[in-house]
């Protein structure tokens, strides 16, 4: 499902323009990284996605539904939003209930949310824990559960705000796992993330915010490349990036595969100079 | 003002007086509710010192709007319940049965005008000290560190219990939780909205008492203080002479009551 933001802006009621004049189209099934600096105003855009705050200017189209005219509960049926902490929403006493409580408000049969709740723990690994404490799980596997209470929504568009957070290299690997399923199952992904390498190695498309408004945005390597618009908005981009601009290697290369790559070739036009 | 302080910053006299100069003061006006005989005098100090130490604290507009607002409701209904059952000679009118006196209406004026006065006072020592240094002040004459730690957390924590339950609430609404009216909706949102805000207080409590204990916390060390309270021999003298006013006229009601 693609989503359209045309023409918004935003202002809190402090006064504080968060969001100045934004247009922007992400098709269905794009894997978007949105950055920038802390208050950029990253998290009050993807707020809009859903309902939780309302343009003052300008629209916002999830599909063919104007958000102005759903509430953000009916909004939860075309986009989960993964928040930053997990602790904002477990309540229930098992994970299977916990996962199982947004298809339930939703109005899933008891059978469907079962289907859910299985496949959305089986994909965040945590399936055989499936009537143990919420709390009884570490942070970072608090994370990958309200993960998996956000994959159960079923939804076309999902937000994950720093879904590598506070993760380790086996939860950063497991979230990488799952955003490449989600991915492969059509879903259309945007995530903030200050995890460059993570948004560099997985997001197919960038958008860089500053001030309120869209600095920079492009296919990763093109986005990864503009060093100068980056450091204007105090992003900076990956090491495999920033060691191929110091030895002045030419592209951009988002992996270490890709590293690899053009280093060898770079160094055999080099040599045979 | 927001969450548990209703502390207004000004640039004014009454802000710059030492927390425990406007603590007498709040005594006085305890003892004055209690201890004046009627409506004139409890008027009279209303109008002839806590209204002049507001306008001198710059505070007129949000101490007079904060006064209508708590007294406001019990001057209705005290008036109405001591005017219509209270008693008394002179009638003012009558609804049924009962008859609404004079005496009553008097009555449940000057209990109004009790309220106003001690709440008057308090509401000066509150919007114009903030609260931590009025818990400085007591603890520099003695009151336990740690008892004033949970006053002013207590206090402090409202503005971050509401920012948290904004995100709960933003959190659940994303899974679909509508936010519905009506006895039973509101029921049901109890529990999502109250749970994770229960456990995430308790967790936030142990990591808080790790980092003040990582920051030595109960050190038996005199603590040396970044702010230091402006006080002068002026000052004490005023408190001393408060503090006593207050218990005079305390003394002199329970001796003209037992008379």
């Amino acid at each position: 499902m693609n989503l359209r933001v045309e023409g918004v802006s935003f202002r809190y009621p402090s006064g504080v323009l968060a969001l100045d004049g934004i247009d922007l189209a992400i098709p269905s099934g794009q894997l978007l990284a949105i950055l920038g600096e802390n208050g950029a105003g990253k998290t009050t855009l993807v707020k809009l996605f859903n309902g939780l705050l309302r343009p003052s200017q300008g629209k916002v189209y999830i599909g063919d539904w104007d958000s102005a005219e759903h509430t953000t509960a009916a909004l939860a049926r075309r986009v989960g939003f993964l928040f930053q902490n997990p602790d904002d929403q477990l309540f229930e006493r098992t994970l299977a209930r916990e996962v199982g409580y947004g298809p339930r408000n939703l109005g899933a049969s008891e059978a469907e949310v079962k289907r859910r709740v299985a496949r959305a723990l089986k994909l965040v690994g945590l399936h055989d824990m499936a009537e143990a404490h919420p709390y009884d799980l570490p942070q970072p596997q608090r994370k990958l559960l309200a993960l998996a209470a956000t994959i159960a929504m079923d939804t076309p568009i999902l937000v994950l705000d720093e879904p590598t957070i506070g993760q380790d290299e086996v939860g950063r690997g497991a979230i990488s796992r799952i955003l490449t399923d989600l991915h492969r199952m059509g879903r259309t992904l945007i995530m903030i993330s200050h995890d460059m390498d993570f948004c560099a190695e997985h997001a197919q498309r960038m958008l860089v915010m500053l001030n309120g408004k869209i600095h920079v945005e492009g296919t990763t390597e093109d986005v990864m490349g503009q060093t100068k618009k980056l450091d204007e908005a105090e992003v900076a981009p990956p090491q495999l990036v920033r060691l191929a601009q110091a030895l002045k290697m030419p592209g951009t290369p988002l992996t270490v595969d890709d590293f690899v790559d053009e280093y060898k070739q770079w160094r055999k036009k080099k040599k045979s100079k | 003002m927001r969450g548990g302080s209703i502390y207004i910053e000004r640039s004014s006299g009454l802000h710059w007086l030492h927390p425990l100069t406007k603590v007498a003061l709040t005594a006085l006006c305890f003892a004055s509710a209690a201890a004046l005989p009627g409506l004139p005098w409890l008027l009279a100090l209303f109008v002839g010192l806590l209204l002049p130490l507001a306008i001198w604290g710059r505070l007129t507009g949000a101490f007079l709007k904060a006064c209508l607002l708590v007294v406001g409701p019990f001057v209705l209904s005290l008036t109405i319940i001591q005017g219509f059952f209270s008693g008394g000679e002179t009638v003012l009118f009558k609804l049924g049965r009962f008859a609404f006196t004079q005496e009553g209406l008097l009555a449940g004026l000057t209990f109004a005008a009790r309220l106003l006065v001690a709440l008057g006072g308090t509401l000066l020592l509150m919007q114009s000290t903030p609260q931590p240094h009025l818990m400085q002040a007591l603890t520099e004459r003695g009151f336990p560190p740690r008892i004033a730690y949970v006053v002013l957390t207590a206090i402090q924590i409202f503005p971050s219990f509401q920012d948290r339950a904004q995100v709960i609430m933003d959190a659940q609404q994303a899974r679909g939780l509508e936010l519905q009216s009506g006895l039973l909706n509101r029921a049901r949102l109890l529990l999502p909205m109250v749970g994770p805000l229960i456990l995430g207080s308790v967790m936030d409590v142990s990591e808080r008492a790790m980092a003040l204990e990582a920051r030595a916390f109960s050190s038996p060390a005199r603590k040396t203080s970044l702010n230091t309270l402006a006080d002068s021999l002026l000052q004490r003298a005023v408190r001393w002479l408060l503090a006593l006013a207050a218990a005079a006229l305390l003394l002199w009601r329970l001796w003209s009551a037992l008379q």
